[in-house]
């Protein structure tokens, strides 16, 4: 790890541990702005990592970016950070300024934004459905449609309708609509299916750090429990068939983490061959087992609101589903193998098939 | 915490190159005739001629030091030839378990002179050692053996019975793990050693012990007032539990614990691409990424044990998800293809899903059980 990476998850983690309460994700849930614990994300500098420091970002790469995020999932922290970070390494691709204030993303195959120029400025109509924290981002990267043209477009949300609804963790998943709204925005040309393609990748390796990150905390949250639990006068973790369950969330938990940080350096190095897909795989499988086995082992406590445990294990059920779950992940696994019809599995999975010749 | 933070390891363009070496051989020696791919090779592949090749090539002890006969090659190019071997179903049970954990227990706990014996022996791939852990009283409650080894003139006087000991009829050596002192109540795990016994020492027998298929391939071995020379004791008297466990953390984080039906796999994978299927396809890659998962841990756990940390407890937790994956693959294969399985089928794949389906009962028994090794895995954690 390097010492940047070391400094960024160090801090990271303390403001979250510090700061990121039981009390204040259930506050979030209720509907209210975390603007504090924004702010104390925000001087940290987390949003801007992997923005050069002369681009007046913090510096790093999108690897140091991604085990924040991983951390981001461990405290279940209840805003828009990812969206915020990977709009922002969007938004430098394209050469524009990077954002401090929420940002959120919405780039899907099926929907875009119409764009018409007038003279008071750019009048934009069109729908975009489950946008992460629409009601609390200023602005959204999205696809804009001008005269037969598709574009990269960043759109401030003032002016849309917003119709609210929820994922399973209480997470904003918001309808935004535009209605020959008048408003500023700044847009590039761009390739949409290379767009789609990197953002679903960016989004999906953001949720599977995320994930781990989850399962990690869960795993610890469940051995402490086990300690402290007492039943017929021991406690619980005395007990084989509680061993077994500890050891199944152990293993899904540490092969979640493993695979997930392969899949990052290989995303750095711009090296992917199937690391990515099979973090996502492995980590939404993953998801489940370590939900439902984390509840069996708390008993009845863990399924109260008052209890922390269903901020994780619900993230864990939304976030599969998010950016692809491992149905759609597995199936672009499959794509990639029959593309490379001429290499082998073993071959494939060594990166010494006829896709990668070996210098 | 007991954290399960593994390094990512990358391998270089080196690294393949060599990978390709090692799969070139391969290919010829299937091509000669060698060898027929199989799966479970480690277990059920006996070929002395294939060992003897494979010690020339310098691939067995690759990581030992020269003076032993060893190559001095780093424990990545080490993992490299073991899965090229195991992904190739290469008949490689002979001198496996010498190569895995006799080898490197001997290193690390045995003498000067036992080193210099046994170590160039083995990496030429001519002498072979068995396990002497279970007993037919004592499985997975290992710190119930009761072989005892009593102290006489020069030596020790071993009686006792080790059983389900794979390839004792082959192997020239194994390391007993005996009772050199009475059971403390204190501590079970006291009183223990390891000791090396020549299995063509007067006293010592080895009868078959048949496995469901019919065939032979692991055996109960007693030992009747065998006489073992003083010079054949590992390590410290008394230091026999601990010693073991080091053995027991090479024999569980291989790749052999996650590739025992990986031939199966890749016939999988060629008749769904043969027939450009996209939904079963998909459905096979969840058992890719599971694999792809377990391998990463298992490199990084090889990366950590050249680096001489202590991965018992990661180690376990390897071999419990591992070992689960290779009886899922042949699960999952009986469903995504049309495929009777038979063991003298013309059809590769059949025969390599009679193969897993019928060894598979073992693969979660060997080496310690899935029970076992959760059990472990869960103890470790809440102790730290």
């Amino acid at each position: 790890m390097s010492e940047m990476r070391e400094l960024m998850v160090e801090l990271t983690e303390k403001i979250l541990k510090e700061n990121c309460s039981k009390e204040l994700v259930d506050q979030a849930e209720e509907g209210i702005w975390q603007g504090k614990l924004w702010k104390l994300i925000e001087e940290a500098g987390i949003f801007t990592i992997g923005i050069s420091e002369d681009s007046g970002g913090t510096g790093g790469d999108y690897a140091d970016g991604f085990h924040v995020l991983r951390l981001v999932g461990k405290y279940a922290v209840p805003l828009p950070v990812s969206e915020t970070l990977i709009g922002n390494w969007l938004l430098q691709e394209m050469g524009l300024q990077p954002e401090t204030n929420p940002l959120t993303i919405s780039i899907k195959k099926d929907e875009f934004i119409n764009i018409q120029e007038k003279e008071q400025g750019f009048l934009v109509t069109g729908k975009l459905t489950k946008v992460p924290w629409g009601r609390f981002a200023k602005k959204v990267v999205t696809i804009g449609k001008k005269e037969d043209e598709t574009y990269f477009i960043l759109l401030p949300i003032e002016g849309a309708s917003i119709e609210k609804s929820t994922n399973l963790a209480g997470e904003p998943q918001d309808t935004i609509s535009f209605d020959q709204t008048v408003t500023e925005l700044q847009m590039k040309f761009v390739n949409v299916e290379g767009l789609i393609e990197k953002v679903q990748d960016l989004q999906g390796l953001s949720k599977a750090a995320m994930m781990s990150g989850a399962m990690e905390n869960i795993l610890d949250m469940t051995v402490q429990y086990t300690r402290e639990r007492e039943q017929f006068g021991r406690p619980i973790h005395r007990q084989q068939a509680v061993q077994q369950y500890l050891a199944i969330l152990a293993g899904e938990t540490a092969a979640s983490l493993t695979i997930t940080n392969k899949a990052i350096e290989a995303f750095q190095e711009n090296n992917d061959v199937y690391e990515l897909a099979s973090a996502r795989v492995k980590t939404s499988s993953a998801a489940g087992k370590v939900a439902e086995l984390s509840h069996q082992v708390h008993g009845a406590i863990g399924v109260t609101y008052e209890h922390r445990l269903h901020q994780l294990t619900r993230r864990l059920w939304a976030w599969r589903e998010e950016a692809g779950n491992e149905n759609d992940w597995a199936e672009k696994l499959a794509h990639k193998i029959l593309n490379d019809d001429k290499s082998t599995l073993w071959e494939f999975l060594t990166r010494t098939g006829s896709k990668n010749p070996v210098g | 915490m007991y954290k399960f933070v593994l390094p990512v390891v990358e391998f270089t363009e080196e690294h393949n190159r060599f990978r390709l070496e090692v799969r070139e051989f391969l290919q010829k020696e299937r091509e000669k005739g060698t060898y027929e791919t199989r799966c479970d090779s480690w277990l059920n592949g006996f070929n002395p001629e294939f060992s003897r090749k494979l010690g020339e090539k310098g691939w067995i002890g690759i990581t030992w030091p020269k003076k032993y006969g060893g190559s001095e090659r780093s424990a990545l190019d080490r993992y490299i030839v073991i899965e090229e071997l195991l992904a190739a179903g290469a008949p490689v049970a002979g001198h496996w378990i010498a190569d895995r954990q006799s080898g490197p227990l001997l290193l690390r706990f045995g003498t000067e002179e036992q080193r210099k014996f046994y170590l160039p022996k083995i990496a030429k791939g001519e002498c072979y050692f068995a396990i002497g852990m279970s007993e037919p009283n004592s499985g997975s409650d290992l710190a119930s053996v009761s072989t005892r080894a009593v102290k006489t003139d020069g030596g020790w006087i071993l009686n006792g019975t080790k059983t389900w000991t794979s390839g004792a009829h082959h192997a020239h050596y194994m390391i007993v793990l005996c009772r050199t002192r009475p059971k403390d109540s204190q501590n079970r795990h006291a009183g223990f050693s390891q000791l090396i016994v020549d299995l063509s020492s007067p006293g010592v027998s080895i009868r078959p012990i048949k496995y469901l298929t019919g065939a032979a391939h692991f055996n109960e071995v007693f030992f009747e007032n065998v006489f073992v020379p003083d010079e054949n004791l590992v390590g410290q008297e008394g230091n026999g539990w601990k010693q073991n466990m080091a053995e027991l953390a090479y024999e569980r984080s291989g790749p052999e614990r996650i590739l025992s039906t990986y031939p199966l796999l890749e016939e999988l994978i060629k008749e769904l691409k043969e027939n450009q299927d996209l939904p079963r396809l998909t459905e096979a890659m969840k058992l890719v990424a599971e694999l792809n998962s377990l391998r990463q841990m298992s490199i990084g756990v090889a990366k950590y044990l050249e680096e001489g940390k202590d991965v018992g407890i990661t180690a376990a937790l390897i071999k419990d998800m591992g070992t689960k994956f290779e009886k899922l693959v042949a699960e999952m294969t009986r469903l995504l293809v049309n495929a009777t399985p038979s063991l003298d089928s013309e059809k590769t794949i059949e025969k390599y899903l009679a193969q897993s389906i019928l060894h598979a009962p073992g693969f979660t028994l060997r080496g310690g059980t899935t029970e076992i090794l959760r059990g472990i895995v869960a103890k470790g954690m809440v102790a730290q």
